[in-house]
This record gives structure tokens, sequence and C-alpha cells, in this order.
């Protein structure tokens, strides 16, 4: 079973250190705008929301199927969606096709740069203090999502009996 | 290829429009950056008889080397400038995102000269920069015109620094925004902005900060995240904010009523810790923060019929008297002030002090125009900040500052109430600078405000302090042998890092000085970096210095240690005292408000205890400037302490100027600086250090012609309108 890196909405205080621990580790220049994982924050009234996007490293995904230059393959090892540089044309095509926006060509390599989860030891969880990202099994984290939302259904039940 | 510093100063001339940039190598080599060179900049750039508020004022906002990098709590910006408030150095720190958004966009400084004759905005896009029309943005407050520039440039990714209306009147206390709460609060930096017609500062960067050794920074950074998230106090810190300080200030009794002013206060209510507690369930949204920071350490707020906001300690610790006790009315002060991009913690002075005035039977509702100030009514106390703000009325004179506010009052008021003395006796201030809600009475604390650079505790000393963290003993619900472990912990350190004694104790003055200097080193140390101070060991968290040069060290690629920072944090405070002498800072204005001595402090454990005498502060000074190798007679730095770290164009300027004191025991004056940097919690011996390498310092780039290639800016690829 692979690892993955999950992401806690509710959690994440949009604080950037992913994406700045993210572009040191991979290109060794500080700089969010080169960043795999990018903090998105939307304003709606009162309410910020922060929302970290990364690749999501998914089972069939559309960019591996897309590109024409069949550049994307899967690491075994790792589970990571990878890109072959030297095949990688640049052509943004994975960029188009991804729901998430989560690749995108790199301005300085002219190819495509996305979450490769550090070959297995992804650095953004190692920064995150809020434990908003967090790389874990598959099946427990699904486990551990469902036992979140009992709580919380316990909880609402509390206010609900007390009122 | 510059490491860690992004490697150019950027001027911009808004009298004729005109951009320029200067490599930061040409400061960089000399100071560690940041607050540093923002010092050095203002010292070469702003003449002793400026105005504060006309064109030949600058405004210099500076990052450090690990701002914008991995290291935790890397977002902090320092705005320097001649303040309008204290007519001396004026100076704010601030965190938010936009600090690194600078640095990716290619500059380490933002220089601001001139005065705009049409209001604008400056648009900073990696190397393009532009003067924008900014007359449809008057008016609006510090959020709204954050978003119309983001929609304007139709890019949300834009970090945008802004002025309220406060800083468009010019109101002696205007501060800087970013986002909701981050703010340049201090010391009148928004009315230095808003004095040359610049009504936001935008900036969108893309572009790396280059590193020698990535893996090492990587690791480095990593080390100082570890020992932050293992602190004692940081959960705490992350889930509570920093609002627990006003639990423990008010335990100890050290708050007084937001500046001093004994006003109807009652003592510490355990309930209150209750009160935030529920205040944060019932209203809390999420835990928020800064850049690149680790701790969270503000929330927002939705309250309805006020509104969001985010804050930080505003709410606990500044707002007036009984409003901190009352959150629901208080926050609708805080929110009021930050949107009108005014220091609430200045606004919350001058309203204590006309309450005080009030009371006493100086004033009365007419000098107020008609507004009924009341302790504890939060209305009136809106209302009468709003004239403030707009210059309304009253509100007009109130806008110039604590002293025009005296003159004006003192000659409509009869002389019996008061004394016989001006009612500017009353005011809680330093240098015309409103104090902050700490008591000058706990003696430390006496000798912060004094001797602190910008004329406030806060940016020599953070407020925390070892006779105040004796406190810690009154935790409610501690055992006895708890408090014991505590207070025992609290003079140890205390010992340790002035080699006192008592130091802990509060009763006495020795190593006071020491202390103070320890933690006025420290936050220079962070001020420099570019991190935020308050991830400090003795500032709350567990990160020393030791990580932050293990940091720059693996950044610049070459070794820089932490006796290096303390070398450039003592260079720091020097040149920014030197700067303020040469402005006509000197001995006698080291000093807290002369109402204030000998009195005792009237509540918590403090109470009936606690006090300084003119005699003890007159002590702790003499100590202090001994500590720092300056002249006891007139407080300026001797020349051959300007030699010792590398300032001798500074010597030199004040030989000039006439000012320059002599030194005639030269083995004293070294026994002082000896002992300021070998006593603290991590120094070894710093003998023989003084002035390496001649004028440049430790971290200085190898090679002269690495950074000298020229960057255009205001040449081909820049526009500038």
């Amino acid at each position: 079973m692979y690892r993955v890196v999950t992401v806690d909405i509710e959690k994440c205080t949009g604080c950037r250190s992913c994406e700045i621990a993210c572009s040191l580790h991979n290109f060794g220049e500080c700089n969010p705008a080169r960043a795999r994982i990018h903090v998105v924050k939307t304003q709606k009234e009162a309410v910020t929301t922060t929302i970290p996007i990364l690749c999501r490293q998914c089972a069939d995904p559309l960019c591996m199927k897309m590109c024409p230059a069949e550049a994307l393959s899967r690491n075994e090892e790792t589970g990571a969606v990878v890109v072959a540089k030297e095949k990688c044309l640049g052509c943004h095509t994975c960029v188009y096709v991804c729901p998430f926006g989560a690749p995108a060509v790199d301005p300085v390599t002219g190819v495509c740069e996305k979450c490769t989860l550090c070959d297995g030891d992804p650095h953004c969880v190692k920064v995150c203090s809020k434990e908003a990202l967090t790389f874990g099994d598959e099946v427990e984290e699904s486990m551990h999502r469902k036992r979140a939302g009992l709580e919380k259904y316990l909880e609402h039940l509390a206010t609900v009996t007390e009122t | 290829m510059p490491f860690l510093n992004a490697g150019r100063i950027l001027h911009v001339d808004l009298t004729t429009g005109e951009t320029r940039t200067q490599a930061t190598k040409e400061y960089a080599d000399r100071y560690l950056g940041g607050r540093a060179i923002n010092a050095a900049l203002v010292y070469d750039l702003v003449g002793p008889d400026t105005d504060a508020l006309g064109p030949e004022n600058i405004l210099s906002l500076g990052v450090g080397p690990l701002g914008g990098t991995s290291y935790p709590g890397c977002s902090r910006l320092d705005v320097m400038a001649k303040s309008p408030v204290t007519n001396l150095l004026g100076d704010s720190n601030m965190g938010g995102y936009w600090a690194a958004e600078l640095k990716y966009a290619g500059y380490d400084h933002l220089v601001l000269h001139g005065r705009s004759e049409k209001p604008v905005y400056v648009w900073i896009h990696n190397d393009k920069v532009e003067l924008r029309d900014a007359a449809r943005l008057l008016g609006k407050n510090t959020v709204d015109t954050q978003q119309a520039i983001l929609d304007e440039l139709d890019n949300p990714n834009v970090k945008v620094i802004s002025i309220g209306p406060a800083g468009e009147n010019l109101v002696t206390w205007a501060d800087l925004h970013q986002g909701t709460c981050h703010a340049a609060a201090r010391t009148g930096m928004g009315a230095v902005l808003g004095s040359k017609n610049v009504k936001a500062l935008a900036v969108r960067g893309t572009q790396g900060i280059k590193v020698a050794d990535p893996d090492a920074l990587m690791t480095a950074c990593l080390e100082a995240h570890t020992a932050i998230r293992g602190s004692e106090m940081f959960g705490e810190y992350s889930t509570v904010g920093t609002s627990w300080c006003e639990a423990s200030y008010g335990r100890s009794g050290i708050e007084c009523g937001g500046d001093g002013h004994e006003g109807p206060i009652p003592d510490w209510d355990p309930h209150r810790d209750q009160a935030f507690d529920q205040f944060w369930t019932e209203y809390g949204i999420k835990r928020t923060g800064c850049m690149g920071c680790p701790v969270h350490c503000m929330e927002t707020y939705f309250v309805p019929g006020v509104g969001s906001a985010s804050m930080s300690c505003e709410l606990y610790t500044q707002t007036t008297g009984e409003l901190r006790q009352d959150l629901l009315r208080g926050i609708k002060l805080v929110k009021l002030c930050q949107e009108m991009g005014i220091d609430e913690t200045s606004v919350s002075n001058l309203l204590q002090w006309l309450l005080v005035l009030k009371d006493m039977g100086v004033i009365d509702d007419s000098h107020l125009d008609g507004v009924p100030l009341a302790w504890g009514d939060v209305d009136s106390q809106v209302e009468l900040t709003k004239k403030v703000i707009f210059r309304e009325g009253v509100g007009d004179v109130f806008a110039d500052g604590l002293l025009a506010a005296a003159q004006h009052l003192d000659a409509r008021t009869a002389p019996g109430p008061r004394g016989g003395a001006s009612t500017y006796v009353y005011a809680m201030q330093v240098n015309n600078n409103p104090m902050y809600g700490i008591n000058p009475r706990v003696k430390s604390m006496a000798l912060a405000y004094a001797v602190g650079r910008r004329s406030d505790c806060i940016s020599d000393l953070n407020m925390q302090d070892f006779d105040i963290m004796s406190v810690s003993a009154e935790y409610p619900g501690w055992t006895d042998e708890q408090r014991h472990e505590a207070a025992e912990f609290d003079a140890e350190t205390a010992r340790y890092v002035s080699g006192e004694p008592r130091a802990a104790d509060f009763d006495v003055i020795d190593g006071k000085a020491m202390i103070v200097h320890d933690m006025g080193r420290t936050v220079g140390m962070a001020d420099m970096a570019g991190t935020c101070k308050q991830h400090l060991k003795w500032l709350y968290l567990d990160s020393t210095p030791a990580h932050m040069s293990a940091a720059i060290s693996a950044g610049v690629g070459k070794t820089v240690t932490a006796d290096d920072l303390m070398w450039a944090s003592l260079q720091l405070r020097t040149l920014e005292r030197a700067l303020e002498c040469r402005w006509g800072r000197r001995r006698e204005h080291d000093t807290i408000p002369e109402k204030e001595f000998d009195k005792l402090v009237s509540q918590g454990v403090f109470k009936g205890r606690s006090y300084t005498s003119r005699e003890d502060l007159e002590a702790m000074k003499d100590e202090y400037y001994w500590l720092r190798g300056w002249d006891k007679a007139t407080g300026i730095p001797y020349g051959e302490t300007l030699r010792d770290f590398g300032l001798d164009h500074v010597a030199d300027d004040l030989a000039r100027l006439g000012i320059l004191p002599a030194c005639a025991d030269e083995q004293q004056r070294r026994a002082g600086i000896a002992k300021a940097s070998t006593l603290g919690y991590v120094w070894p011996e710093l003998v023989g250090r003084d002035n390496p390498g001649g004028n440049k310092a430790p971290w200085a780039a190898d090679e002269p012609e690495a950074d000298a290639q020229p960057v255009a800016v205001g040449g081909a690829d820049a526009e500038t309108s």
C-alpha cells in the first residue's frame, strides 16, 4: 500500500511553510512560485479558507493518459506519478487536464514539475506544524477521517441534546 | 551570485518618479540586514534637521537574510524612518506575507524618497516598478484598499501594504497594514507613508532566494522547527495565541489600564481565563499567522454586528481598561483601529489619559466636543477615536500627538485640578511616544522604557522579563510546590543571564541592566535576520541564535556563529543610538514619566512592593550605558565603541558635529563591553573580536565581483509612470 500526502483544510492556517520547503528541497532555492505545492487562499465574506493544492497521485491519472510524450509514469516504489524530464515537451497538456491544476511547467527548467513525494520523504509534511498535511497509509488515513467524522457527529449531537 | 539576500536595494524617488537599484552588498558586508541595514540607510540618507513628515525623510522597508527562506518565522519586515511621534528613531516591525514577497521580487529593501505630487501606489512586479494612480483608493480602509488593488491588478497573489484614512490624514500614530491584522503599528510609519502621498505598496515576486547549501539550510531549518515545536510553551502559544500574555499580565498586576494609569481595573479575576476560552469557542473561526510560521499566534473572529477581525494580543493587552474584560465590546475598537490604520496602543493610551484627566476634574465633555467619554463605554471611545482619525474638531489637535493635545488642553483648563502642572505630566509617554499597558514601576520595565530604542519598551525587551516572569509562580491552580519550582527556575535563569544572584528579585536593581541588555540584543538578532523574535528562547519559544546562525551559515556558505550575530546586534544598537543622538537624544531623554517615580504598584503580586525611584533608574542607566560602551554623562556612544563595531564613519560624523564624547577610562569601557558580550545564555567570550576584518563583517561575501552584475530597474525592462 502506498503512502499518500493528505490534506486537512480545517487545520491549514495558510502559512506557506510547505511551499518554501518544497522549493528549497527540490530546486535548491526558496521560491514559492516554483514550488510543487501551493496554498490557495479564498475569501468569502468573513471566512478565509486556505487549501494546499498538490498532486493527488490519482489512481488513474489523466495527466499520464494524456501526455503526448508519454513522459509520465508511476514510480512503483513510492507510488508517485513522476516525469521523465528528458521526454517532457513542456507542452502544458498535463496542466490543462489535471482537475486540480497541480502540475506546472517550470519557467526555469521548461519541463513539467510536479510532486514526486520527495522520493518517499515529503518535506512539506515535515514543516507543517498544524499537521494539516500528513503522510500516511491510504487505508489508515481513510479510517482516521471516518473517526474524525464520528467525533464531529457526537459533538453536534451533544449540542443538540443540550438545547 | 549573492546568497540569502535578494541582492538589491530598490530606491523609489516619488518626487521625480525615478527608480534605481543599489547592490545590497554595499551595506550587507558591514551589517547583517533588516533592521541594521535600515538603520544604516536612515543614517546615511536622513539629516539631523529633517522634518519627519517632509519629503526629505525616507521610509525604508527591509527584510533580513533569513526572510522568505524556510527558517520558521521568516516573515518579518522592519520599517524605519524618522518618527513624527518622537522626532527620533521611528521603527516598527511587522509580520504577514509582504516581506517574503519583496525578496521573491528581487529586493531586500525598498526605500521611498521624496513626495509624490498625486496620490499613488507603488506596484513592484519583479523587475517592473510602477507608480500607479491611487486617487480612487483614497478614503478606503486598509482591508478594502488591499482588495481594490488585487482586483485592479487582477492578481490574487499580490501582497499589499496599505495605510487607512488615519495615514492619509497624517494622524501621528497612523500605521501600515497588511492583511487584516499584520501591522507596523508603532512610531507613526503610516503617517510617513501618507506624507509621501503613497496609499499602498503592492508587490509580487516569482524569483528565488539563492542559497549556498540547500540541504544544509533545510536541515538547519528543520532543527529550528523541531526546537520551536518542542518548546514547553508551544502548545499554549499555537492554540491560545498571544492572548495568554494578557492572562500573565493580569495575574501579575503589571497591566495598568493599558498605559500605566490607575483606572478602575480590578484585580485579576481568574474567570477571565474562562472568558477568553468562551470568546474563542463562540466567535473564533480559525487560527492564523504569518508566512512560514509554525506557531500561528493569531486568531480570526466573527462577531455578529461587528464583523470579522483577526488579531493576536491586541484585544487582550491594549484596549482601554475595562474593555479588555468585555471582549465583545473591546473588539469594536480593535477592528476600528485595524481598518482605519492607526496604532491601537497609542489610541488606547490617549483615551485613558483623557479619562484620567476627566476623573481628576481637569477636563469635561465640553473639551471633547461633547463626546461623553467614559470608562468601559466602547461607543464613546469609538466616537472620539473617529474624531482623531478624521481630524474632526478637537480630534484634529489630538491627531498631532500627546504633546500637542496637552498644550491645547492646558490653554483651556483651570490649573487647579491638575495641581498647577501641565496635563502632559499625566500623560504616559516616553519622548512623546504613548506607552504600552505595562507598568513602569517595575524596575526592569522602567529601564526598558527609558533606554529602549524608539522610546518604548517592546523594542528592546519584548515585555517579558525575569522579575515579571517570577509572577508565573502565581499561576492559578498551582500547588505550592509548583509555585516554588517556577520561582526557582526564573531566579536561576535570571542569575545565569545577568551573573547577579538577586537578579530575579524585583525589590533590587541588581542585574536589571544586564537582563534588559540581553533581551535587547536577542531581539536585535531576530530583527536583523528577518525572523520572528517571539520564537527565540526567553522570548517564549525555544529556538536560539545558534539555530539562526546555523541557517545563515548554510545559506551564505561560510561559518557564521551565534557570536557573530551577537556582535552584529551590539553593532546595531550602537548605530541606532548614534543615529538618535545625532537627532538630539541624550541621557536626560532616557526616562519614564516623572509622576511614576516612587509610586508603588497598586495591585497584583507586586502590590505595595515594587516601585522605581529616580535614583534606581539613574543607577540602572549608568550600568546599561557601561555595558553598551556609551558615555554616562551624555548617553552618546564613545568613538572607541563606534570603531569597535566598524562604525568609523559614524564616529567621524559625531566628531564633526562636536558631540563625540571622550572616553577617559578605556579599560572600564572595554570591561563593560566584555561583560555585555560574555554573559547571557549562549555566549562564549568575544575577546579579541572587536572589528573583525576591518569594516567587513564575518558574513560578508568573499568575491567582491560576485554580485556586481548590474540589474536594471528604471532602465529598459522597467516601466515608470
